[in-house]
């Protein structure tokens, strides 16, 4: 049917036309220029990888099918794909009202079954979603009317298209009839067409077409004042996500020549870290996995995010005039002080759950250095930590000269005793001086040597690499300690490196290339699955076991390593693995010790350790044993089960220390 | 207000000291030095006082050698507006280091002395005292807070199960015990700023000093002992088995009872 837009009414169709897209172009100019107030930064690397993410990301919607929204993740990929799918219709609509040229395929018969079976499917994702709003609201969602008054007009654009499109099909319908063979009519427009009374169908075409038209394009103007640009944004934000490794943290370039670090204003901020304010939709769902916000603390990565927003919407006007004014530190400054940005562990719990790739950990890792490096304003306990890098090379403050007592007696060479061992063993402040974890570090001795892995230490010359210091912000102390390290390995000619702690192994992998430390860098455990895949290690039963899996942030989540460790321990005779459900693989529970909080007094809300054996002791009450492959969830988990008075009933321990518990020796002892 | 800290470099706290080939003093080698915690608790009352009132200079002097600039560099970095160096090689008797520090007080005139009360390395707890007497100035020791009162100065000290309040008028020497913060750590321009600064350097002779005061000399330096493993008994039993089976092991293997 021809558009009802004869005469004059193509005029009126394309004054409002304009007027919508004026206003809503204005907004988004507007947006833009305030978008520019941040600090540059380049996201124009690995293009490839970018429209990969626009099509799984964005068209696939990806992140929102995820465990545990799936079931909501799928109303809203509806009503995104109907929006799409409407959306060609609806520039069909004014193509032709205006002009009277039509969009491809809107003209097939598929496209109709499309477009109907999308608009009734949009129309039940948005009851459900009005209907959850009002009576089911997850605790984790910012509820504002402006959400409801977006769903209703979506609910009202479905309803006039059913309408108008029911018109057509009762006023055409002899004439579809003969062109297509029955009983190929459009579904619902079919069945709705036959109860219009006779006569009336041009009319309620007419009218259904012209509210349908009219809500689109206010709709269209109303978009960018809203949170739900999410639908535009979520593009960009997609397109120019960070591709470089989740864990590497960005590097401030030059660091002794700038004059000012970190972000305590908006002009600080890059302006993806603005982008990323904008495209924030209220969704909650980075509130809901977060295990401080869980524990009671001031932290909520959602408000981080708003916070910019807000700050930037209020202030962002007086900037643009003035390119010298002042700004005020970020609201969440003032209201729960510094402390939020303290709190959190850099689990990527919220980075993983954030449907529209926000990066929340380098918006306060940003703000850490800021305090870190321009007030010198850690928590004492964290100053101390650092103090304690520079000048014993570990955050415990352990003697330098000690670094290699933990392998007294085991006769580990040096890689100054033996140049040409294939890999470095970094061991690690925590293998080095922690006695738990010095345990773990024996056990990866014996499992290198009884596959004939040749490796050496560094001894004495090893020293921080620096993650817990850059977590502080101290992103100064993190390049020393960093150059120090890379300027020890290459001194050694060193290649190939093995870590037993993720935090060491995200380090060296992902950020030491920052400053030119390249090296192929292995966490053991996909190293000792591949020993036993390749039968280079003969394992004997170790008798029944229930083991349940921790998944340590930095080798989950930073470097997605979750099924390796699994099946290493799935090889291991007598092993019954456990998942602690629902907190397991992506949802993974933080131990509480990342982000530097191992150095940090927890003294607000519960400890997030206590919460995570309580998940375990919930997922798995017949667990004899908790596994880990992180020296700090080791430490975490012990403290943890030793505070609930279950250690003897469930005993932390590292993955490694069970595979060496196993070991057949069939080979001499070499290597090592 | 003016404060002057004079600090000492010793090694830090994390090393691990090994003794000597004489027998008599510390290897030198592999050591990281740090200024004596007690004088970075100086450092931190007499920074706190600037940050109350930014019109506060606070100085910083060592008398020790070349490496020492290095603790000096690390106070400016905290926030210490200057510092001077009285560069000395050799190892001096707490009376000379006082009269070196105590010329150096005179030529700047400051208000407040503060020392740590004692260095970490030797322990000795004398050069404090000894500049009050060379200066003339009253002495104020265990300082835990130092606030502005109405005739000078408040000054707080720690005593068994408290604290004592005094007062005094500038100028006083004062011997620092603790402050309530921990020691800040320097920002990062703060470290900048620091390396660019100049630090005067004198030698002894400039201060009037001619080395050779009294002092005691070392006769045996040694590490404490090796401590032998422990020994884990798996006891069963009731209460009064495993205490006999614990008095026998008291009485027959350690030979304490």
């Amino acid at each position: 049917m021809t558009a009802p837009t004869q005469g004059l009414w193509a005029l009126v169709l394309l004054v409002l036309t304009l007027a919508a897209f004026g206003a809503a172009g204005w907004r988004i100019a507007r947006l833009y220029r305030l978008l520019r107030l941040g600090a540059a930064e380049s996201r124009i690397d690995h293009p490839w990888r970018r429209l990969g993410d626009e099509l799984l990301i964005y068209l696939g919607q990806r992140k929102l099918l995820k465990r545990p929204y799936r079931v909501r993740g799928v109303g809203h990929a509806l009503i995104f794909w109907g929006f799409l799918a409407i959306t060609w219709s609806s520039a069909d609509m004014l193509l032709r009202g205006i002009l009277g040229w039509r969009m491809p395929f809107t003209d097939t018969v598929w496209y109709a079954w499309l477009v109907d079976v999308f608009a009734v499917a949009v129309l039940a994702a948005v009851a459900v979603a009005w209907v959850r709003r009002a009576a089911f609201r997850p605790p984790r969602m910012h509820v504002v009317t402006e959400g409801y008054v977006i769903l209703g007009l979506i609910g009202f654009l479905m309803l006039t298209l059913l309408l108008f499109e029911s018109a057509a099909v009762a006023t055409v319908r002899a004439e579809l009839v003969e062109l297509v063979l029955p009983p190929v009519t459009p579904p619902v427009a079919g069945l709705v067409a036959v109860v219009l009374p006779p006569g009336s169908a041009p009319a309620i075409f007419a009218g259904a077409w012209w509210a349908h038209i009219a809500t689109v394009l206010a709709f269209a103007a109303w978009l960018p004042r809203t949170k739900h640009l999410h639908i535009v944004t979520t593009v960009f934000n997609v397109g120019l996500k960070k591709e470089t490794p989740r864990g590497a943290l960005r590097l401030i370039p030059d660091i002794e020549n700038q004059e000012s670090f970190g972000a305590a204003t908006l002009r600080d901020f890059s302006w993806k870290d603005l982008l990323d304010s904008y495209t924030c939709t209220e969704c909650g769902r980075c509130s809901d996995s977060c295990p401080a916000l869980a524990t009671g603390k001031p932290l909520d990565p959602q408000k981080i995010v708003l916070d910019i927003r807000g700050q930037l919407l209020r202030e962002g006007p007086r900037l643009l005039a003035d390119a010298k004014a002042e700004t005020t530190p970020p609201a969440h400054w003032v209201q729960a002080k510094p402390e939020e940005v303290w709190a959190c562990t850099t689990c990527a719990a919220c980075v993983e759950a954030c449907p529209v790739t926000i990066e929340h950990i380098d918006k306060i890792v940003d703000q850490r250095r800021y305090l870190a490096l321009m007030e010198g304003a850690a928590p004492p306990e964290a100053q101390r930590a650092m103090t304690n890098i520079e000048r014993a090379g570990n955050p415990w403050g352990e003697p330098r000269a000690a670094r290699g007592d933990w392998a007294a007696g085991l006769g580990v060479p040096t890689i100054a005793e033996k140049p040409d061992a294939e890999y470095l063993y970094f061991v690690g402040c925590a293998g080095s001086y922690d006695r738990r974890n010095q345990r773990v570090a024996r056990a990866l001795v014996t499992i290198l040597r009884a596959a004939g892995v040749s490796f050496a230490v560094l001894g004495v010359e090893e020293t921080c690499n620096g993650d817990p210091a850059r977590r502080m912000g101290n992103e100064y102390l993190w390049q020393l300690q960093a150059r120090q390290n890379i300027e020890t390995f290459d001194g050694h000619g060193v290649r190939k490196v093995i870590t037993a702690c993720p935090h060491c192994f995200n380090t060296i992998a992902n950020e030491f290339p920052q400053l030119g430390g390249r090296y192929e860098v292995t966490h053991a455990l996909p190293l000792v699955r591949r020993l036993i895949a390749e039968r280079r290690i003969t394992l004997r039963d170790g008798g029944h076991e229930v083991v349940a899996y921790h998944d340590p942030c930095y080798l989950g989540r930073h470097n997605g390593i979750y099924d390796e460790p699994r099946e290493v321990l799935d090889a291991l005779p007598g092993v019954e693995r456990r998942e602690i459900e629902p907190h397991h693989r992506e949802r993974g529970f933080c131990c509480g010790a990342g982000g530097a909080r191992m150095w940090m007094e927890e003294k607000i809300g519960q400890r997030v350790n206590y919460r995570r054996v309580e998940q375990l002791m919930q997922a798995d009450p017949d667990a004899t044993k908790v596994a880990s492959g992180c020296p700090y969830c080791l430490i975490m988990l012990d403290e943890g089960v030793g505070a609930k008075g279950i250690a003897e009933q469930v005993q932390p321990v590292d993955v490694l220390e069970l595979v060496a518990a196993r070991l057949v020796e069939t080979a001499p002892a070499q290597g090592g | 207000m003016k404060f002057l800290v004079c600090l000492k470099q010793v090694p830090d706290s994390t090393v691990r000291v090994k003794v000597g080939g004489d027998r008599r003093s510390i290897a030198a080698e592999g050591i990281t030095w740090s200024i004596s915690p007690y004088d970075e608790y100086a450092i931190e009352l007499a920074l706190e006082r600037k940050d109350a009132d930014a019109s506060t200079v606070v100085s910083v002097v060592t008398v020790g050698p070349a490496r020492s600039r290095d603790a000096l560099r690390q106070a400016l970095a905290m926030g210490c507006d200057d510092a001077t160096l009285v560069t000395s090689e050799a190892d001096l008797s707490a009376l000379d280091v006082a009269k070196a520090l105590a010329a150096v007080v005179n030529e700047a005139k400051p208000d407040v002395v503060l020392c740590g009360k004692q260095a970490s390395d030797d322990d000795q707890g004398l050069v404090g005292p000894a500049l009050a007497e060379a200066l003339g100035w009253p002495h104020v020791g265990m300082l835990t807070k130092l606030v502005p009162g109405a005739s000078g100065l408040e000054l707080w000290r720690e005593v068994e199960g408290g604290h004592e309040v005094w007062s005094a008028a500038p100028p006083v020497v004062a011997l620092v015990h603790k402050s309530e913060k921990e020691p800040r750590y320097p920002s990062l321009p703060g470290i900048m700023k620091a390396k660019r600064k100049e630090i005067p350097e004198k030698d002894l002779a400039s201060c009037g000093v001619t080395p050779g005061a009294p002092r005691p000399e070392v006769a045996l330096m040694d590490l404490p002992p090796q401590r032998g493993q422990g020994k884990v008994w798996k006891l069963d039993g009731d209460a009064k088995g495993v205490a006999e089976q614990v008095a026998k092991a008291l009485r027959e293997e350690a030979k304490v009872v």
